[in-house]
């Protein structure tokens, strides 16, 4: 981190937090919430934090910043907010005036509860569900927040397991998806494993309405722990592992939900070493068949066919970890090294832009 | 929305479907490796024998507890200590499998849960025992407890100071179990060698490792305490050995360490990726940071506070600065080594 830190710093003080397109006049589009803006959780080169959101033309359209790391957020439906939520063991989400990243609120975790990075709206932008932890008893939960009323916590739902991460919500509107890492943490542990012997994680299936359990689904190890996960338009389910045994085992590290079973999506040997048992992100693309990985320990991202796991594209770009789905049917990586990459199935990968900042895991 | 066209002009990336990683690329280098896990074999081994002596010396203090066994015990807890932290640096590997570097050592411990939890269970009725301290959690399983319990001042001010039967039954509890791990983690290195020699990721591991370890001396042992970083405020608290006034022996160890198991290796590499010039660069400076080191090792407290001792620290961060950028910066280049903001981050 020191070497990115002494790098960008000197790109900051050459060039400014403005991006510095690579030979291009725009970024390509989005899909989905917000197109015309890229959202994401920094590093400033003067060891800050922040968020940010910058337009196409890699403008910074505003900076905010934070009091600690924050690390994903989402954009509220039909709304102007975006919301980030602080890294784990997080104490607080943030909301801000997407226009000008005015800070409207910040809101604390309860008392004796953590947030644990991701947070997701029902489709109407009311309901906020966010993943959590009661971190004394160790239980994984979904904290409820009612929008329209400042933020309210109006609800709790138990998941009956331990170390939730990512969470998003199924097309059909009502069910909620949460990667169940399995993992125990303890606030005054650092980031410790507590108990890597005994995990148990699973993809969890939730009605967003009355917190009812409808699904958990196991990967076939239980080291593989479940982080991260997407769900394309029609349905279909990726979820994404964090492998916890050692680096010269290679698992699976994605899996689609299929036939009411995690089926595991392995590409060659090569190809698994080069995510290096770790992926920080999984995208489903809206608009076509492909899903796209990162691994920023192993410095490489992936496209893959959804329904063969068929690998299609893989690029080696060192701290990759954001994805997001553009407009046209290609991703766009992000990197702790400040890049943001076009990779798609049919044509070579391309730094589009370059920036004076780190970019942090997730790109919204 | 922009033409392709606009894209076409931009840089097009080392990669495609058809092309491999910068991991998978590196050609094989098992001599590296080879080097490491000797030198680092070393390392546990001498571990494992340190522990041994410090279990012997808690025992035979507890058995007949004068003053010679209790001067005996400190050095055996200060060698075992410093045995640790030469070969601190690995954080993969065996060491991985139940978190037996935080038994080790717990640290940093900003909520004193080394006191807390000696307070609980020095003071519950429930028998202490081997099995109890298996199951107490990092905080009582490693060096910082035995620290506590031999050398802070509050607490040997106390009537249950040593060596009160429950502090020594406690003492001994948890030098058996520094030593069952060492000697668990030296005979679980061994049985590494084939998978380590045998997969190329473990290179860019073991450098990481070693990145990690500088970054860590510099910015948390060094620069936090010293008051370079946050609110400007000089903190003892926040080194480890604290207690026993050898943080900055613990320091030097780590340098020891990496100089004696971390660099052969990175030496190996670095020569044969011609670049034998920064290879001598590195060995140079872990000379310079070692030769001019604080003489007689003050503790870190004296150095916080006395100008004259200071200064000798900030020539000793300076020092330490280079070689982290030397490692860090142009070696990590040069081997094509990425440690980011994101690849460190664990979610």
């Amino acid at each position: 981190m020191n070497r990115n830190r002494r790098h960008l710093l000197k790109a900051a003080l050459a060039g400014g937090l403005a991006a510095n397109l690579t030979g291009c006049g725009l970024l390509p589009r989005k899909t989905g919430h917000q197109p015309e803006h890229y959202s994401a959780a920094v590093g400033l080169p003067d060891g800050r934090f922040g968020v940010s959101t910058f337009n196409r033309l890699g403008t910074p359209l505003w900076k905010a910043d934070v009091e600690s790391r924050c690390h994903s957020g989402c954009n509220r439906p039909g709304g102007n907010e975006v919301l980030f939520f602080e890294r784990r063991p997080g104490w607080s989400f943030y909301v801000f005036d997407a226009t000008t990243g005015a800070r409207q609120q910040r809101i604390r975790a309860a008392k004796d509860e953590h947030f644990v990075g991701h947070g997701v709206f029902s489709g109407d932008g009311r309901w906020l569900y966010a993943t959590a932890s009661r971190y004394h008893e160790g239980e994984g939960i979904v904290a409820v927040y009612d929008a329209e009323q400042g933020y309210q916590r109006v609800n709790t739902f138990d998941l009956a397991g331990i170390g939730p991460h990512q969470i998003t919500l199924h097309p059909d509107g009502e069910t909620l998806l949460i990667g169940l890492g399995g993992i125990l943490t303890h606030p005054d542990y650092d980031r410790l494993k507590l108990n890597l012997d005994t995990m148990d994680p699973a993809l969890i299936l939730m009605n967003r309405r009355t917190g009812n359990l409808v699904g958990r689904l196991r990967p076939e190890h239980p080291r593989q722990s479940v982080r991260h996960l997407d769900a394309s338009p029609s349905g279909q389910v990726y979820v994404a592992y964090q492998y916890q045994g050692p680096l010269h085992e290679r698992p699976p590290l994605l899996a689609r939900l299929a036939n009411g079973r995690l089926q595991a999506i392995r590409f060659d040997d090569e190809t698994q070493a080069g995510l290096a048992n770790y992926i920080a992100s999984v995208i489903a693309h809206p608009e076509n068949d492909l899903v796209a990985a990162a691994s920023p320990v192993g410095g490489t991202a992936v496209v893959f066919e959804g329904s063969t796991g068929k690998l299609v594209a893989q690029a080696s770009i060192p701290d990759c970890a954001g994805v997001q789905a553009l407009a046209g049917g290609d991703f766009l990586i992000s990197s702790g090294q400040g890049q943001l990459i076009r990779l798609g199935a049919h044509r070579p990968a391309r730094e589009i832009a370059s920036l004076s900042l780190y970019w942090d895991h997730h790109l919204i | 929305m922009p033409s392709i066209s606009r894209f076409l002009c931009a840089s097009v990336l080392a990669c495609t479907v058809s092309t491999g990683f910068a991991a998978g690329n590196n050609p094989s280098q098992p001599d590296a490796r080879m080097h490491w896990h000797q030198a680092i074999q070393s390392g546990y081994q001498s571990l494992a024998k340190e522990a041994d002596e410090l279990r012997h010396a808690a025992e035979a203090y507890c058995e007949a507890p004068h003053t010679k066994a209790k001067t005996r015990l400190e050095q055996e807890w200060l060698d075992a200590m410093l045995a640790w932290q030469r070969v601190r640096f690995v954080d993969f590997g065996p060491v991985e499998r139940n978190n037996l570097s935080w038994q080790f050592q717990f640290w940093p411990d900003p909520k004193n849960l080394i006191a807390r939890k000696a307070g609980n269970l020095l003071g519950s009725d429930q028998p202490i025992s081997d099995e109890r301290v298996d199951r107490s959690g990092v905080a009582v399983q490693g060096f910082p407890m035995l620290e506590y319990l031999i050398f802070d001042e509050a607490f040997a001010a106390s009537e249950r100071a040593l060596p009160a039967k429950r502090t020594c039954t406690l003492l001994t509890a948890v030098a058996r179990h520094i030593h069952a791990n060492s000697q668990q983690v030296s005979t679980d290195w061994q049985d590494f060698k084939t998978p380590y020699l045998n997969n190329e990721p473990y290179r860019d591991t073991t450098i990481k490792a070693g990145m990690a370890a500088l970054e860590i001396l510099e910015e948390r042992r060094l620069a936090q305490p010293m008051g370079l970083r946050g609110n400007g405020k000089r903190n003892l608290y926040i080194t480890d050995a604290w207690r026993s006034g050898a943080s900055l022996q613990t320091v030097e160890a780590t340098v020891q360490g990496l100089q004696q198991q971390f660099l052969p290796g990175l030496k190996d590499l670095l020569e044969q990726s011609g670049e034998a010039a920064i290879a001598d660069r590195i060995n140079r400076q872990f000379t310079e940071v070692l030769d001019n080191f604080p003489a007689q090792n003050p503790s870190m407290a004296v150095s916080l506070t006395d100008g004259q001792a200071f200064r000798a620290l900030q020539n000793l961060y300076v020092d330490v600065s280079q070689l982290t950028t030397l490692v860090n910066d142009e070696a990590a280049v040069a081997l094509g080594v990425v440690r980011g903001f994101n690849s460190s981050d664990g979610d």
